[in-house]
């Protein structure tokens, strides 16, 4: 059947005739190429591709005779006709290009952009039908010299591509890309622009990326050397020049805000219009002349935007900076600088008189500087843990070596567990519970930087004992919460003593609940009395500093408690700790009181009241024989007991408490309270304990370096004496921090006592 | 595209009778599954697909085995199914389709080639391997009737380079 074409087609070739197959199929060919938006009719269509295919299954194949020589020279079997029509069609789009180059000289920038695309659409629509109409040569003659190796040969449509790159590409891609910069630019100065124009040119150059070892892949490369290279180029150039005139013309801050801006907006163009490909390499390059070539004017703002709390500045500093290479550590250097001479600042201002300094004042000052950067940290450095541990760092250093801690280092240890102290001790103002354990937790806060922890165990196990004794603890749930906040910090050994401790009164409290019950049977009338047993080894108490006879009414409650107990425990051995006695008496005897007073007494000042039950006048002589107290002890109890008038010194006996003295009763004593409180404690009294305190620390820590260093040998049993000191260290330090010095010391004293020996080679060895 | 896509599709043979079929049934044909994604449904909607290079009897067999085929998997752009290669098992009904006269066979390989419709060119294949199969040359020369005209020296040589092919 005869197929009508197109006006002016040829009509049907000769199926083996390449001129005439060519002239027929060129003039579809080229309608496709020019005038496609006109379209094609189906006789035309299957015209072109039964063309292709009665060509390429022509006579000459079917009539081809084996020759010796073909059969030597492959294992091709079958000829397959096409190479001429792919050569012809190759030809043809050589000469279409050709004419495309010349056509595209008249055009420039976005005229010319405009072309490229224009002419780029209108060519691969073109591909992709006579890539359909050739597909018989695709699926025959091309598959065949494809699968044989041969490299220069494509199916119809990568044809096109190659001859697009070869032809067209090499001579028009600079003055396209061109343009493309030239618009870029534009946008960048804040026009708008046909963005979608960058996008097709991108498009294009990918497409262009023919894998040279498989057709049906694309690499990038064309892209990256046409597209990417010269891109990232003009985008430096572009931004270097903008970035030193605006840094010329205004503040960092500013510039800082600009570059921000900027960043984010090369982030956008590529989501917009670019291949994704390129987002990397621009944002490394934008990276490079935003942020790495100013970072030294950036950092050196740093400064002054932590001198005035500019946190939001701070916060873009640091996004900027944090995505150049090893941008933040001079940031960090200069924080962690900063913080420590803030948390300094802040003790020396309130350090003015060191000894007088209030534990709460010194550990808010501390807590202020700490919070106020932590918060700095989390909103401005997002958090991020070197950042974090620069201000552990300052922290560390401000809270351990300052003004206060210029006697030592066992004052910020010291200050810290005193203010625990007021905080667990009963009082007046009743904190909130919430609140008191929100202030624990700041406590701990500070806690964790100090170093000597050992010192603030042993402050404060003194002071848990002396809470416990004197039951003004504030609550059991508060000092639990507490210690196993310590524990949680420290570790199990660190806590024992004080669970101890708080165990110990637990037991009490039973054991004096027995105790009544075993008097009641008794049927004897005892004292309202209630007894604390504390393990000699937990407790941070010693034994009175002096002799003590008590008062008989007293002696005989204590004696039944004492059988009462050693029958229940046989062979322990019972220490009285008279000096943190205490009890009340009523003072029946004083004038002109509606009701008796009730004085709160320690044991000692009881003793010396129950003497005035006898007669209204004791000397001093008398006072110390019966009291069998020494004037240590004596003197003191003595001068509380006449300043608050409960007692007069005669007259003629000297205005000192001493021998010869002679006191007696005022019984025209007068308060507005009806409970006195004549037990308090000598100012003198905790100083001394204070100096005692630390005087212990130092024996302390000898032991516990000792014990650490039988430890280390123990396991190890051969060490080198340098090896042995640094693991010490390493175990010692989470308590305080040893001086080698000291470690040393320890050794030859364990050498001494032959727990270890030295060997050659400045070994040392363990010694079961 | 066309609002509502196109359902039916009529071809005309060599001859210029007409048959009407599926789309999905043409479309096992590469050539007319490329012509409809090129020149779109409107095109196929008012005129017919000329199939200038195959006579009615064969286009209707080519159509029979497309309609009994229309739900098997597309045919992917250019896969080589390994598979289907290298078997030579013919379902039944192809089998039994494919039990025409040699001239029908041959129309039948050439139009399957000529319309892209792999499957049908493989099992046409695969038929006239099958009656090769087990044969000696004298007897593939007189079951396709094909004259000899190779020399002798032709001959031998031919054997010679193909012996490592021979079933010993």
């Amino acid at each position: 059947m005869p197929i009508a074409g197109l006006p002016g087609m040829p009509p049907q070739p000769t199926r083996d005739d390449i001129d005439t197959t060519w002239s027929y199929l060129q003039h579809g060919v080229t309608r496709i190429m020019m005038n496609l938006q006109e379209g094609i009719d189906l006789q035309t269509y299957m015209g072109i591709y039964t063309a292709v295919h009665n060509f390429c299954t022509s006579q000459k194949a079917a009539s081809f005779t084996l020759t010796p020589q073909v059969i030597g020279a492959s294992q091709r079997g079958a000829h397959l006709l096409g190479e001429d029509l792919y050569k012809k069609l190759s030809e043809y789009l050589c000469e279409h290009l050709k004419a495309l180059v010349a056509e595209s000289k008249a055009h420039a920038d976005e005229a010319l952009l405009a072309f490229y695309i224009r002419e780029w659409q209108r060519y691969t629509d073109a591909a992709k039908y006579i890539h359909h109409l050739f597909r018989y040569l695709n699926r025959h003659w091309v598959r065949r010299e494809i699968d044989e190796g041969k490299k220069d040969v494509y199916d119809v449509y990568t044809l096109h591509l190659v001859q697009w790159r070869d032809v067209l590409f090499a001579q028009v891609s600079a003055k396209v890309m061109d343009a493309v910069l030239k618009l870029v630019e534009k946008q960048r100065n804040g026009e708008t622009i046909e963005h979608n124009q960058i996008k097709q040119v991108v498009d294009s150059f990918v497409s262009l990326g023919l894998d040279a070892g498989d057709s049906t892949k694309t690499t990038l490369e064309v892209y990256r050397f046409h597209f990417e290279r010269p891109f990232l180029e003009a985008t430096k150039v572009f931004y270097e020049n903008e970035s030193k005139q605006f840094v010329a013309e205004n503040s960092v801050v500013e510039y800082m805000k600009k570059a921000e801006a900027r960043l984010n907006e090369e982030e956008e163009r590529v989501k917009l219009y670019l291949h994704p490909d390129i987002a990397i390499p621009l944002k490394k390059a934008c990276n490079q002349v935003l942020i790495a070539d100013h970072s030294t004017i950036l950092r050196d703002e740093f400064q002054v935007l932590l001198d005035n709390d500019r946190e939001e500045d701070m916060a873009r500093m640091y996004s900027l900076l944090s995505r150049i290479p090893d941008g933040l550590d001079p940031l960090r250097t200069k924080f962690e600088t900063h913080v420590r001479n803030a948390g300094l600042t802040a003790v020396a201002k309130v350090a003015s008189d060191a000894d007088k300094l209030e534990p709460k004042v010194y550990v808010d000052a501390l807590l202020e500087i700490h919070t106020q950067y932590q918060g700095l940290v989390k909103r401005a450095f997002k958090d991020e843990p070197e950042f974090t541990r620069s201000l552990d760092n300052a922290c560390r250093e401000f809270v351990n070596r300052n003004d206060v801690c210029k006697s030592g280092s066992n004052k910020s240890p010291e200050l810290l567990a005193k203010y625990t102290d007021v905080l667990l001790r009963k009082s007046s103002t009743g904190t909130e519970d919430a609140e008191l354990e929100g202030t624990l937790i700041q406590i701990m806060t500070v806690f964790k930087y100090i170093e000597d922890k050992d010192v603030f165990q042993k402050f404060y196990s003194r002071m848990l004992a002396r809470r416990l004794v004197h039951s003004n603890s504030s609550s059991d749930d508060a000092e639990t919460s507490m210690i196993s906040k310590l524990k949680e910090a420290c570790g199990f050994e660190y806590t024992n003593k004080l669970q101890r401790m708080f165990q110990d009164m637990q037991i009490s409290k039973d054991l004096n609940a027995g105790f009544r019950e075993h008097v009641q049977a008794l049927g004897t009338k005892g004292l309202d009395s209630a007894y604390s047993i504390l393990g000699t080894g937990f407790w941070p108490l010693t034994a009175p500093g002096t002799n003590f006879n008590p008062p008989e009414e007293v002696a005989a409650d204590c004696e039944r408690f004492s059988r009462f107990y050693k029958n229940k425990h046989e062979g322990r051995k019972l220490t009285w700790l008279w000096q943190l006695c205490k009890g009340e008496v009523k003072a029946n005897y004083v004038k002109n009181a509606k009701m008796p007073y009730t004085f709160q007494v320690s044991i000692y000042q009881m003793a010396i009241l129950l003497l005035f039950n006898e007669k209204d006048k004791n000397t001093y002589d008398e006072i110390a024989s019966t009291t069998q107290l020494n004037s240590e002890a004596l003197d003191p109890s003595l001068g509380i007991l006449l300043k608050a008038k409960v007692l007069n010194l005669d007259p003629g006996s000297g205005p000192k408490v001493g021998p010869g003295a002679s006191f007696s009763l005022n019984y025209d004593f007068k308060n507005k309270k009806y409970r006195v409180n004549l037990n308090v404690g000598m100012k003198s009294e905790t100083k001394q304990e204070e100096a005692e305190t630390n005087k212990t620390i130092e024996e302390d820590r000898k032991l516990l370096l000792q014990s650490a260093i039988v430890r280390i040998m123990k396991a190890r049993k051969r060490m080198k004496h340098q090896q042995l000191v640094s693991e010490t260290i390493n175990q010692i330090r989470a308590r305080f921090v040893p001086k080698v010095s000291d470690i040393k010391k320890c050794i030859e004293i364990l050498l001494d006592k032959e727990y270890l020996e030295r060997l050659e080679d400045d070994d040392i060895g363990y010694l079961a | 595209m066309a609002a509502s896509e196109v359902q039916k599709v009529t071809l005309t043979s060599n001859e210029g009778s007409t048959i009407e079929v599926d789309r999905v049934v043409a479309e096992r044909s590469m050539l007319i599954k490329n012509l409809i994604e090129d020149l779109g449904d409107d095109a196929i909607a008012s005129s017919p697909i000329p199939i200038p290079n195959v006579n009615d009897p064969v286009l209707r067999k080519v159509v029979e085995w497309c309609e009994h085929h229309r739900n098997d998997a597309a045919q992917s752009a250019d896969d080589d199914n390994d598979n289907r290669k290298k078997t030579t098992d013919i379902d039944e009904w192809d089998q039994k389709f494919m039990q025409v006269d040699q001239e029908m066979l041959f129309e039948i390989i050439l139009a399957a080639n000529y319309l892209d419709i792999k499957a049908l060119l493989d099992v046409g294949c695969k038929t006239v391997a099958n009656m090769i199969k087990g044969k000696s040359p004298e007897e593939i020369r007189k079951t396709f009737n094909i004259t000899n005209d190779f020399t002798p020296e032709e001959e031998e040589q031919i054997r010679r380079e193909n012996e490592w092919a021979e079933d010993r």
